[in-house]
């Protein structure tokens, strides 16, 4: 009964000038907007639309470990969820975790962890949950860039935050910020994260194959994009607080 | 946050029933009012048809997916409607990841059985072929952010769901197969809009739409579910006792309720 | 960049400026305050979403956002949770649970600590009292203590949760906004340090508008001209005239 989903492969994925099968250029990244602090029970939460990508990032914490032989007694357990929403393929996907979404919520643990002053809350927990509400290529990418603001918006110290974006392989092209068809019949698929103030970089994996020079290339434009990102990231923090002020201005 | 979850305190006991036998709540609604009700406008999911509503503080989100399959045995000329409520742990300091707990099975069951109930949905009308091939429509209910009254809140959120959602066309290919028909869809066949009124009894007082404070410290839940002929379609009893006098007084709230929810309803969407 | 006159420290920013977590604030012969790292090139930089504060050579950031740290010294208003013969267990809204010891009866003394005692045999699980932080070491239960004068358990009234990182600005410098609060609302208010707020009334009119007021204090707590703006808002909630 799948047969009514199957996807077709386009007969064009990039033109000849590099024109992408949505119209971007080659290094174009899809609208991206963000809200922080969306959800009244989470300590912290960001609500992030990417191209078509609809993500809801939230974190607990510091709170207790449950179980408590969990708890580490030099520092605070980080424990990450990323989980996709039934309805946020073409085809529903059923609810729980499957290898995917475990290998994910590994990778973004990891890819947030050096971010967060651990050190400061032993025996304790932070939670951070991704539930990707719509999929649109680049989910564990815009989780990561959603998660890091849900941490600041927790007031969780962190060194910095967290930046994410994806380039890709299609043809003879590297792209930047890989759409769905791109992702599912391009060459490559690099994700790549970092922490921008110190230059740290959280998240790397590449699937597919790529020169070394490409490879080189591609980095470099990851961390163009992850740049743009992290601009996104904190106009959205300091939006709220610039919103007051003129609401307060205005009143006087 | 800890103070209004799983225990709650006496003191807010107290309070909330000295309030009460003085006639009012803490957030200063009366006790048949229930919280505003917003709709978020936007794209969220890639359901056929889907709602973000809020109830007060608490925001659910639900949407429609489908699939084709064989019928029930009993049924061979129904469609198949499933749902599914995710407590997820973003929304309360009190959910923890893993599969339903009784509490999301309890609620799915509930508001699945509001629309069963008032036949709302015909399902008769989501048949590909008679015995061999049905509509099988998946409603997933997500709970994203959780102050008190899920079973409204989500009953609410179905409802604006169903009355968007477009069903895309499936028939059965020549070789046997079923073959989606490319731009073609039709509304998803609803006939009647059941809306859920859920109370809680603080003390002896029946309080309607409770938010997390109110639920925290309630002796007793009752949740109703009415039709748009204000028959009752649904009822569950949860914690607690009622007395029979208690249970007509919810009835009569809640139908006295109905026409006012249903015209806010109507306000997002196209309800005949 | 401003260089300091004495020495060889450069700013950023600027003092009272909302800086974001990993923000460059510093450089140079400074004394790192609270809610500020130092990297390995020694630039100072902010851990959190804040307002900096700087002064002489001193740079720190006040927190917007986050949890309730407890700290020796601390009032805080807490849930019993556990109660067993000498050791109760308590909700401090933070990470941890708090722990208070029932003090043994001693047959010499009677008089005030008959009265002690007695305080601490009042209480059961439910109940919320006004309690001081004894110690803390950071990685053990906060200890608490219901001795001294109005601590205890709270009896009536009504409790609101405001975020742990505004209790300051509730509070106001030497109390200045909790006075306002309390004149206005023609009642006793408790602001304690862990983000709880008693409020010993029980007309939904009054809570309702000393509720309005502490959120509106969330909002705005990092602009300036607050508490005059706050006792203008209750004063037209209550029906006041200033």
């Amino acid at each position: 009964m799948n047969s009514i989903f199957t996807e077709e492969k386009p007969e064009i994925l990039i033109q000849e000038d590099g024109t992408r099968i949505d119209g971007r250029k080659p290094d174009e990244m899809r609208p991206i907007s963000i809200e922080v602090g969306v959800l009244r029970k989470a300590n912290g939460s960001a609500y992030l639309e990417w191209g078509g990508n609809r993500v809801l990032a939230a974190v607990y914490g510091p709170r207790e470990v449950h179980p408590r032989h969990l708890a580490l007694p030099d520092r605070a357990l980080i424990r990450c969820r990323y989980n996709m929403a039934p309805f946020s393929t073409e085809e529903r996907k059923r609810p729980g975790p499957d290898r995917r979404s475990i290998e994910l919520s590994k990778v973004i643990r990891e890819a947030l962890l050096p971010a967060v002053f651990v050190e400061r809350f032993p025996n304790t927990s932070i939670d951070i949950f991704v539930e990707i509400l719509r999929s649109d290529a680049g989910t564990r990418i815009a989780g990561i860039t959603a998660a890091s603001l849900a941490l600041a918006d927790a007031g969780i110290p962190l060194r910095g935050l967290v930046s994410g974006c994806t380039v890709g392989k299609v043809g003879d092209w590297l792209v930047l910020d890989v759409g769905h068809e791109e992702d599912m019949w391009g060459d490559a698929d690099i994700p790549l994260a970092m922490i921008m103030e110190t230059k740290e970089i959280t998240l790397l994996q590449s699937d597919g194959t790529l020169t070394p020079e490409e490879f080189r290339e591609a980095l470099d434009l990851a961390i163009k994009g992850c740049t743009y990102v992290y601009e996104l990231q904190k106009e959205a923090l300091r939006r709220p607080y610039i919103a007051v002020e003129k609401e307060v201005k205005g009143e006087e | 946050m800890g103070l209004e979850e799983k225990i709650s305190s006496t003191l807010l006991k107290e309070h909330l029933l000295k309030l009460a036998q003085a006639g009012k709540r803490k957030d200063g609604r009366k006790f048949d009012e229930m919280r505003p009700i917003e709709v978020k406008e936007g794209t969220f999911t890639k359901g056929l048809g889907e709602a973000w509503v809020s109830l007060g503080k608490t925001q659910v989100l639900t949407s429609l997916k489908f699939d084709v399959g064989e019928p029930y045995p009993d049924t061979p000329d129904k469609g198949v409607l499933i749902s599914n409520v995710e407590l997820l742990p973003l929304a309360s300091p009190s959910f923890e990841p893993g599969p339903p707990d009784e509490n999301a099975i309890e609620m799915a069951r509930v508001v699945d059985r509001a629309f069963r109930g008032s036949d709302a949905i015909d399902l008769s009308k989501l048949v590909v072929e008679e015995g061999k091939l049905v509509y099988i429509l998946f409603l997933d209910l997500y709970v994203l952010d959780y102050d008190g009254n899920l079973f409204d809140a989500l009953t609410l959120s179905s409802l604006i769901t169903f009355t968007r959602a477009r069903i895309p066309l499936v028939k059965m290919g020549e070789d046997g197969s079923p073959k989606l028909v490319e731009g073609e869809n039709f509304p998803l066949p609803l006939v009647d809009y059941p809306l859920s009124f859920s109370f809680v009894k603080i003390g002896e007082y029946l309080m309607l739409d409770p938010n997390l404070e109110e639920e925290s410290v309630a002796d007793a839940a009752l949740t109703l579910a009415i039709d748009k002929d204000l028959n009752i379609c649904s009822v569950q009893k949860r914690n607690g006792t009622f007395k029979l006098s208690e249970i007509n007084k919810a009835v009569d709230i809640a139908r006295a309720k109905y026409p006012e929810v249903i015209e806010q309803v109507k306000k997002v969407v196209d309800i005949a | 960049m401003k260089k300091s006159a004495s020495s060889k420290a450069e700013f950023f920013v600027k003092d009272r400026e909302l800086v974001l977590p990993g923000q460059a604030l510093a450089k140079g012969s400074l004394k790192p305050d609270k809610g500020v790292y130092v990297d390995e090139e020694g630039v100072v930089r902010s851990y959190m979403v804040g307002l900096v504060e700087i002064s002489n050579e001193r740079v720190g950031v006040i927190p917007l956002r986050g949890g309730y740290v407890p700290k020796a010294g601390d009032l805080v208003i807490a849930r019993i949770e556990k109660m067993s013969q000498r050791i109760i267990f308590a909700d401090i809204n933070s990470y941890c649970k708090a722990i208070m010891i029932v003090p043994r009866p001693e047959p010499r003394r009677g008089g005030r600590r008959h009265s002690l005692l007695a305080k601490y045999e009042a209480l059961a699980p439910g109940d919320v009292v006004l309690a001081k932080i004894m110690s803390y070491d950071g990685v053990s239960n906060p200890l608490l203590s219901i001795k001294g004068e109005g601590l205890g358990k709270l009896v009536g009234g009504s409790l609101i949760m405001i975020e742990p990182s505004k209790v300051p600005r509730a509070l106001g410098k030497r109390q200045s906004m909790l006075q306002v609060l309390k004149q206005k609302a023609k009642c006793d208010i408790i602001i304690a340090q862990n983000g709880i707020v008693w409020i010993n009334s029980n007309d939904p009119k009054v809570i309702g508008a000393i509720e309005k007021a502490l959120r509106k204090i969330e909002r705005e707590s990092h602009l300036s001209g607050l508490t005059e703006r706050i006792g203008q808002l209750l004063d037209s909630l209550l029906g006041r005239k200033s």
